[in-house]
């Protein structure tokens, strides 16, 4: 389960103070698909990087599974993005010059799992992400956009984190492999019982979650669920 | 893939930078690893001359000037004289003879050709030494500088007769003990040495070519004014014209040039090297200035100076040019680092400790060393030797044109090897002035890439190489993975 209370993130630009994130609270439960919604600039890459442990609040917390975030060492935090979250960008952000399946074992290496076991479930990663099993082995920056973001989602699998949190993950796709992603991130959610979170600005996308926030000028407002939310499993 | 397997693609992400990177490093490493042979090779060669030669000092007779030379023969008191003087750890006396192949001088003077190469004349340091015959055939030919020397100094013989075929005399020496005239230990190969140096005794030591030439082994005889004399031993004295010589005990040779008493010259041993300068000037006042010249053996204080000289530069250069390898692995790893901020935000977001980052890029660093190291060592191996020569001879140029002053310089070159035993040399000023044995010695200084040195050097380069990576790699710490998503 993830908590976030009263979290806040300002910045200074000049004489004026910046709040892209401003007294946002919400929980989402495991197993949850969920998206934030809002214009651009409107601080939701902001959240996501509270969320993610990448930047640091200006003030409030993040909960996870009864673990505050709060006051954490950078190591810690480490641990804790190597361990509990899975990263999805809009610009996929692999490694170029190595393999799909070498940029999905990435995670495992820093995690310590043996080459054998994480060269294993690397490839039925990539399996689960339909990836052509004859590009296991190209070099990323040989893939096709909707190859790489399968890729991408194959690696933010690699630990089975908590949550994954996806920033436009369609944002680089036509829309039918757009479609493909959520459908994806959709079923993932529900085999793996993983929460999911996607930033995205794509009303469509957003309709497919469980659960849609707005983030307006800082602040998070949830709208009405358009398919019903998938209770936490066992 | 491991980091290693990862650090190893990456810096060949890049192939032409990659080789050119590798291109420069290989020459900067290159330099580095020839200076360190350079030195080394300058330092063994410093180490060995000090060991033989750098704390010797002969004293001969004052006047002694060529075939002009005059003054006082020096005695067995003289010796005591000078092992009395402070810091003088031993005295050697020497005799020198000069024997004739008893069937030739018989020939030639038949022939009527007279006098011996050099007239009889021209001993160290332009004293007279006693010329007697022998059963020996020496082993090495006059050569033009021989038959030219001979020709001046005898006669041409009958007129229109051919003259017969020269060769040199044969050295033998007296010594009051185990050691060549140079004061260094003999090299004995097979039999043994003479037992008591200073006393008589019809045992004799002879080169390996002489030997051979007369075919001659331990235990066999031969003789020098019609007494037998037993080859107890045969030593090797590293050149063809050092082993046409023979050693007999200094009585011995007293003895038979009929000087008892007297010396050709003397080795003066100091027990170290920084006590020689003023040993020889402490010799000089008890022996007198007008009786007896000290040189110092090979006058190699000046040409170890210069060596010494050589030895810094390389040393400094080695460190510049190791300096200049760690200052363009830490440009390039800078650069490498700034142009992967994106990525190594990507790895920190997906979870990689900060020290699994630096070490990816300390191996890169490692990898982009190593392939510059092999190149270099290349490089090493076949300009050092040219580098150390072009530093050599620079350095004995400069050693060579030092002024010759002094008397008794002709003699100073034969004191380090290049007069008694050596060819050509045995006649006053055969070999120049006091620098030109040294010279040779320092020139013949050999600039060999052992793998030794070639493996202390690369280490050294990896240990440049880790520190110039290292502060790339702390810089891959202060980078915040939030600029991964900045980026977005």
């Amino acid at each position: 389960m993830i908590e976030v209370k009263n979290l806040v993130r300002t910045f200074n630009s000049g004489d004026r103070t910046i709040k892209p994130v401003n007294d946002v609270s919400f929980e989402l439960e495991q197993g949850t698909l969920a998206s934030i919604v809002g214009k651009s600039g409107s601080g939701k890459s902001t959240l996501l990087s509270l969320l993610g442990a990448l930047d640091k609040p200006t003030s409030g917390d993040v909960v996870v599974n009864g673990v505050s975030l709060a006051g954490m060492p950078d190591a810690k935090l480490t641990e804790y993005r190597r361990r509990d979250i899975g990263f999805v960008f809009q610009q996929f952000n692999l490694i170029p010059n190595l393999s799909a399946v070498d940029n999905v074992m990435l995670p495992m290496e820093f995690a310590g799992i043996r080459k054998a076991v994480r060269l294993q479930r690397a490839k039925d990663l990539l399996v689960q992400v339909q990836l052509d099993p004859e590009k296991h082995d190209r070099r990323t920056n040989r893939l096709s956009g909707g190859e790489q973001q399968r890729v991408a989602i194959a690696r933010a699998l690699a630990n089975e984190p908590q949550l994954i949190l996806a920033d436009e993950p369609t944002g680089n796709l036509d829309e039918q492999t757009g479609d493909h992603i959520i459908e994806l991130l959709s079923s993932l959610s529900r085999n793996h019982n993983t929460t999911i979170l996607v930033v995205t600005h794509d009303r469509a996308l957003a309709n497919k979650t469980d659960r849609r926030f707005r983030l307006q000028q800082g602040k998070l407002t949830e709208e009405p669920a358009s398919r019903p939310v998938v209770a936490a499993s066992a | 893939m491991s980091v290693l397997a990862r650090s190893v693609g990456n810096a060949f992400r890049n192939k032409v930078r990659t080789a050119a990177v590798v291109a420069v490093l290989a020459v900067a490493i290159g330099l580095a690893l020839a200076m360190l042979v350079a030195n080394q090779a300058v330092g063994a060669k410093v180490q060995e001359l000090n060991a033989s030669v750098g704390t010797v000092l002969t004293v001969n007779p004052a006047g002694g000037q060529g075939f002009e030379g005059g003054g006082e023969p020096l005695t067995a008191e003289q010796a005591a004289t000078a092992a009395a003087v402070p810091n003088v750890s031993a005295v050697v006396g020497t005799q020198s003879l000069r024997l004739r192949n008893a069937t030739e001088a018989a020939a030639q003077a038949a022939a009527g050709t007279a006098g011996g190469p050099g007239g009889g004349q021209g001993g160290p340091g332009g004293q007279s030494s006693a010329t007697l015959t022998t059963s020996l055939t020496a082993a090495v030919d006059a050569g033009t500088l021989g038959g030219r020397n001979q020709a001046a100094n005898g006669t041409t013989g009958t007129a229109g007769t051919t003259p017969p075929a020269r060769s040199l005399p044969i050295t033998a020496t007296g010594i009051g003990a185990e050691v060549d005239t140079t004061g260094k230990a003999l090299a004995i190969t097979e039999g043994t040495g003479l037992g008591d140096y200073t006393a008589e005794s019809t045992s004799a030591l002879l080169g390996t070519t002489l030997a051979e030439k007369n075919s001659l082994t331990v235990g066999s005889t031969f003789t020098i004014n019609d007494q037998a004399y037993t080859v107890a031993g045969l030593f090797d004295a590293g050149t063809a014209f050092g082993n046409n010589a023979v050693y007999v005990t200094l009585p011995t040779a007293q003895t038979l040039a009929g000087l008892p008493g007297e010396l050709s010259s003397m080795i003066v041993t100091v027990d170290s090297l920084e006590n020689v300068a003023s040993t020889k000037t402490a010799l000089e006042g008890a022996l007198g200035p007008d009786n007896a010249d000290v040189t110092q053996g090979q006058n190699l204080e000046t040409a170890l100076g210069s060596l010494g000289s050589v030895k810094n530069i390389s040393l400094i250069a080695f460190i510049a040019a190791l300096g200049t390898a760690g200052l363009i692995i830490l440009l390039i790893m800078v650069m490498l680092v700034r142009e992967r901020r994106r990525e190594i935000g990507v790895l920190k977001a997906i979870g990689a400790p900060n020290r699994t980052i630096g070490l990816q890029f300390v191996l890169e660093a490692l990898v982009l060393a190593a392939l510059g190291s092999a190149a270099g060592a290349a490089i090493a191996s076949f300009a050092s030797g040219g580098i150390a020569s072009a530093l050599i001879s620079t350095n004995s140029t400069s050693t060579t044109a030092a002024p010759t002053t002094g008397r008794g310089a002709a003699m100073a070159g034969a004191a380090g090897g290049a007069g008694l035993p050596g060819g050509g040399a045995g006649f006053p000023g055969g070999q120049g002035g006091p620098f030109g044995g040294a010279a040779q010695l320092v020139t013949s200084v050999t600039a060999s890439a052992s793998p030794g040195v070639i493996a202390a050097g690369i280490g050294a380069v990896f240990g440049v190489a880790i520190i110039g990576a290292l502060v790339p790699a702390l810089l891959t710490a202060r980078i915040r993975p939030i600029e991964v998503l900045r980026g977005e």
